[in-house]
């Protein structure tokens, strides 16, 4: 009866089979559940656009378009020969490129993965057409940055590029994704939170092949906001083109607003390659560059001496403080003499009599070695930061830099060393420890510009609808005969017959200025011009700065003359 | 045909009964796993099973009216003609998923090592009922072996590993009520133990991945492992009462392979839970355990060893083939009785419900 041992074993078997299947139906219900549902619910992103960007007549300088892409969906291959022709064909690729992107492929089968970006709308119609019954093949579309006057105006415009998984972490909460874009310079990088849009996604059931099989959901993705900047493009590519094949700077600015017209730096760069597949080569060139530094923004990142321009924040000082008068000389012999050294006027055989007019016309060294001496550090390093050198404008771009004021503290802290006289006489003609940006130095011109304020630059001007508020204008009360004084003295810089900076001069319009050649460790000086039109009621000033650029009467002054004919012909003048 | 009056008293009706409510079940999981729009019912799964059941259901008839005696006497024949099947399959059969274990005849697949399971049963009843061996001395166990070996290394060489490791425990379960001692049992499964490392160099790769994968299923999720981590999906995303019969998501958007066929326990998991599970091993359960009454029933000790070889059979199908499902178990190819998709696999279950009635029936004679 050996028959009736064997029930308990068969009962203990269901009953361990029946434990078994609680375990895994009831403990277990809610990670399957979860599993089930990542299984067959997917979230298919849908990039919210980009905001355009438009210059300050409305014309479009920066949109989203439509990009075509061509991926493959591993486990839908079925005739793998077929699909590698027609994309070897079509899209003249290498062989190799296609059949290593399927295998990658295979890593995640069901999703699509990308073969080859960006290949035009016609080779995607092709696609289309030719593999219509290529199973595994897919076009997708999405928006791409197209940046449509290239070179011109990329260092306000900035560029794109992923983000990393650094920024990702702290991005996360506010909305970033893995592979999204984001401003890495520029407009693009200063803006990024109000042009990027915010992501939507359709929810979607699918089957195991990662088919749709019914529409669950769906959130609208939300475009970026448009921003209209102060830049005028076509003003913009007058100065870009100025700067072709050189390396400097050139900023035009509304000196009244802080509207800024024009900012151009060079080298510059195409900001299509950061966002295109085919730029890979020319993106590392650029990075990479560490002898011309072409993603440098210049006008605003580049810090020098600022040269002969900074006599008018000396010679403004000494009036401002009577330290010197109108009537006051200096007499110019070529050099002079402190202690043991000597420091030459630029001119062999000197000036002679100068009064502070004179001196201004004819960037006399020797007249501002005594204005400077009569001043005193303490008070030129004051003047100078009263006309904002050693901090950073706050213009709404990236990366801008203080440069530097020196004071007796400052080379006590930095250069562990007291301050000499020789300094003071160095600093007098911006020569020595001093070091701005043009933009620093355009704002001091602007300052001389509109009688003695200080006004904050600026680039966007309105974002979506609403206009941004200009920042207060700040009086530095100057007093008037100091101002008298140095404005007659840019004036005939420039109209003079024999100005230093009378090549600046165009036809029709009076402008003043004043021109810098700023000895530097680099070599060939650096060049400078900076000036503003009409001499009353001025409209428009401007910063023309040449990196080892020679002589700022110069190159610098025919480009500054340029500039100005251009804008009187456009109306701004 | 005319049944005498004790025949039909002792007929089990409810076993019967038990069995074709499984059936019916089972047609409507199948239903469902299968449904394919727009195709014409007579080209349907569910049109083939519903073929399947009939004939099995025609030849259930006919055996029964034939005493069981008579399959034990001719238990020899369709011994050897079932291991010659198998061994012809081996060089004509048709491959499929890597293993070699069907004849084609027309458009049905005919799989000879399904009734292997059936021949076996009977011929090792055979052997042990007859006076021929006593089963208390050790020599007696060489016909039996033999008898179990040339079926085995002949399935194993399909290769079939799960049919093939099922006819163990019915070998051991049968000489245990057939009378063998115990001790000699317990050397023999030892020294088949000691065998096994053995025995894993005549696995196919596919085997050893198998059971790789039943370690760890995440070694390969997409290939080898994808099958079983899917079902599992499928049956523990059902919870208790189920995601509703056509409604599982894992089955209808067909996220499960084979479902029709060995995996057909995680569609009634997944769309009728923990409570469509536990009712179908409830009906599992009261046909073995009415099947062992009738091998308790019986005096006949050829009928006794044929119901306890059936009875060890269904209880290992159905355990092996659920637990395997839920991950308890390596992927074995064994499908579940009277419910997975199949012709050869219905109709050995059948034959062997046939068997379990015919000695029902007639164990008062006896």
């Amino acid at each position: 009866m050996r028959e009736k041992s064997l029930f308990q074993p068969i009962r203990l078997l269901f009953i361990i089979l029946a434990l078994a299947l609680i375990y895994t139906q009831v403990i277990r219900c809610g990670y399957y559940s979860k599993l089930s549902k990542d299984n067959a619910i997917r979230i298919i992103p849908i990039e919210g656009p980009r905001g355009a960007i438009f210059d300050r007549k409305g014309v479009l300088l920066v949109s989203d378009r439509i990009s075509f892409n061509v991926a493959v969906v591993y486990q839908e291959l079925m005739n793998r020969e077929k699909l590698i022709r027609l994309l070897v064909n079509t899209l003249e690729i290498e062989r190799k490129d296609v059949e290593n992107a399927i295998e990658k492929a295979a890593g995640r089968p069901y999703a699509p993965a990308a073969i080859a970006d960006d290949i035009g709308r016609d080779k995607a119609f092709i696609l289309e057409e030719e593999g219509f019954d290529v199973r595994g093949l897919v076009i997708q579309t999405r928006p791409m940055r197209d940046y449509l006057y290239k070179n011109t105006a990329a260092h306000i415009l900035g560029y794109l590029s992923e983000i990393s998984e650094a920024e990702l972490e702290i991005g996360k909460k506010y909305g970033y994704r893995a592979k999204d874009l984001i401003g890495r310079d520029g407009i693009e990088k200063y803006y990024d939170s109000y042009l990027s849009g915010v992501d939507g996604g359709i929810q979607i059931q699918v089957d195991n092949r990662g088919r749709l099989v019914r529409t669950l959901g769906m959130k609208e993705p939300v475009s970026g906001k448009n921003l209209h900047l102060t830049i005028d493009i076509d003003l913009q590519s007058v100065c870009d083109k100025a700067l072709e094949d050189k390396r400097g700077a050139i900023i035009v600015m509304d000196p009244n607003t802080g509207e800024v017209l024009a900012l151009a730096s060079s080298p510059g760069f195409d900001p299509n390659v950061f966002v295109r597949p085919e730029g890979s080569a020319e993106r590392v060139r650029l990075v990479k560059d560490k002898k011309l530094f072409p993603l440098l923004d210049r006008a605003i990142s580049g810090i020098y001496q600022p040269g002969s321009v900074f006599k008018i924040v000396v010679a403004m000082t000494a009036l401002d403080m009577n330290r010197i008068g109108r009537q006051t000389r200096f007499n110019c012999t070529g050099s002079f003499i402190l202690g043991t050294g000597k420091f030459a006027c630029w001119k062999e055989g000197g000036h002679g009599e100068q009064n502070v007019v004179d001196a201004l016309m004819n960037s006399c060294n020797v007249f501002f070695y005594n204005a400077g001496r009569a001043l005193g550090i303490d008070n030129i390093e004051a003047g100078a930061k009263r006309f904002g050198f050693g901090k950073a404008t706050g213009i709404d771009l990236p990366n801008e830099v203080k440069g530097i004021v020196p004071g007796r503290s400052w080379k006590r802290i930095v250069k562990k060393d007291s301050w000499y006289e020789g300094d003071t006489v160095n600093l007098a003609i911006g020569q020595g420890y001093i070091l701005a940006t043009p933009i620093q130095v355009l704002e001091m011109i602007s300052i001389v510009a509109n009688n003695g304020k200080r006004v904050k630059p600026y680039i966007v001007k309105r974002i979506d609808n609403s206009d941004v508020t200009p920042a207060p204008r700040h009086d530095l009360n100057f007093s008037k005969n100091a101002m008298k004084c140095v404005r007659d003295g840019l004036y005939k810089v420039v109209n003079a017959e024999n100005g230093t900076g009378k090549r600046a001069r165009p036809e029709g319009v009076a402008v003043g200025g004043k021109t810098g050649t700023a000895e530097n460790p680099g070599g060939i000086t650096h060049a400078w011009f900076s000036g503003f039109a009409p001499i009353e009621n001025a409209k428009l000033s401007l910063v023309v700065f040449l990196e080892h650029g020679g002589k700022g009467g110069m190159e610098p002054s025919e480009i500054a003359k340029e500039i100005f004919t251009a804008a009187k012909s456009k109306g701004y003048l | 045909m005319i049944f005498d009056k004790r025949l039909v008293k002792d007929f089990d009706k409810t076993l019967l009964a038990l069995v074709f409510i499984i059936c019916i079940g089972g047609l409507f999981i199948l239903y469902s796993a299968t449904q394919v729009k727009n195709l014409p019912f007579v080209e349907s799964y569910i049109f083939r099973q519903i073929s399947w059941i009939a004939l099995a259901a025609v030849l259930l008839l006919v055996m029964i009216n034939i005493s069981y005696q008579k399959f034990i006497d001719i238990s020899y024949a369709l011994y050897a003609i079932n291991v010659t099947l198998l061994a012809l399959v081996l060089i004509l059969g048709r491959e499929r998923l890597g293993a070699q274990r069907w004849f084609a005849i027309g458009d049905f697949a005919f799989q000879p090592s399904e009734f292997t399971k059936i021949s076996f049963i009977l011929v090792l009843a055979s052997i042990i009922g007859s006076k021929r061996v006593d089963l208390r001395y050790a020599r007696a166990l060489i016909l039996p072996l033999i008898s179990l070996a040339v079926p085995f290394v002949l399935v194993l060489l399909q290769p079939d590993l799960g049919t093939a490791l099922l006819l163990i425990p019915i070998f051991f379960v049968m000489m245990y009520v057939g009378g063998a001692r115990v001790k000699h049992l317990v050397i023999l499964a030892l020294s088949g133990l000691a065998a096994m490392p053995f025995f894993w160099h005549f696995l196919r790769d596919y085997q050893k991945q198998r059971l790789l994968v039943f370690l760890n299923p995440n070694v390969d999720p997409l290939g080898a492992g994808y099958t079983i981590i899917q079902s599992k999906i499928a049956v523990g995303s059902g919870g208790l009462i189920g995601k509703g019969w056509l409604a599982g998501t894992q089955n209808q958007l067909n996220f499960l392979p084979e479902r029709h066929t060995d995996f057909i326990f995680s569609v009634i998991g997944e769309e009728w839970g923990l409570f469509g599970a536990l009712v179908l091993i409830l009906l599992f359960f009261l046909i073995v355990s009415r099947s062992l009454d009738i091998a308790g029933s019986t005096n006949d000790m050829y009928g006794k060893l044929v119901a306890v070889g059936i009875v060890t059979l269904l209880t290992l199908q159905v355990v092996i083939n659920i637990a395997m499902t839920i991950g308890f178990m390596p992927v074995v190819g064994i499908p579940l009785p009277l419910v997975s998709y199949g012709g050869s696999s219905m109709l050995t279950s059948f034959i062997a419900i046939a068997l379990l009635l015919n000695i029902g029936m007639r164990r008062s004679r006896f």
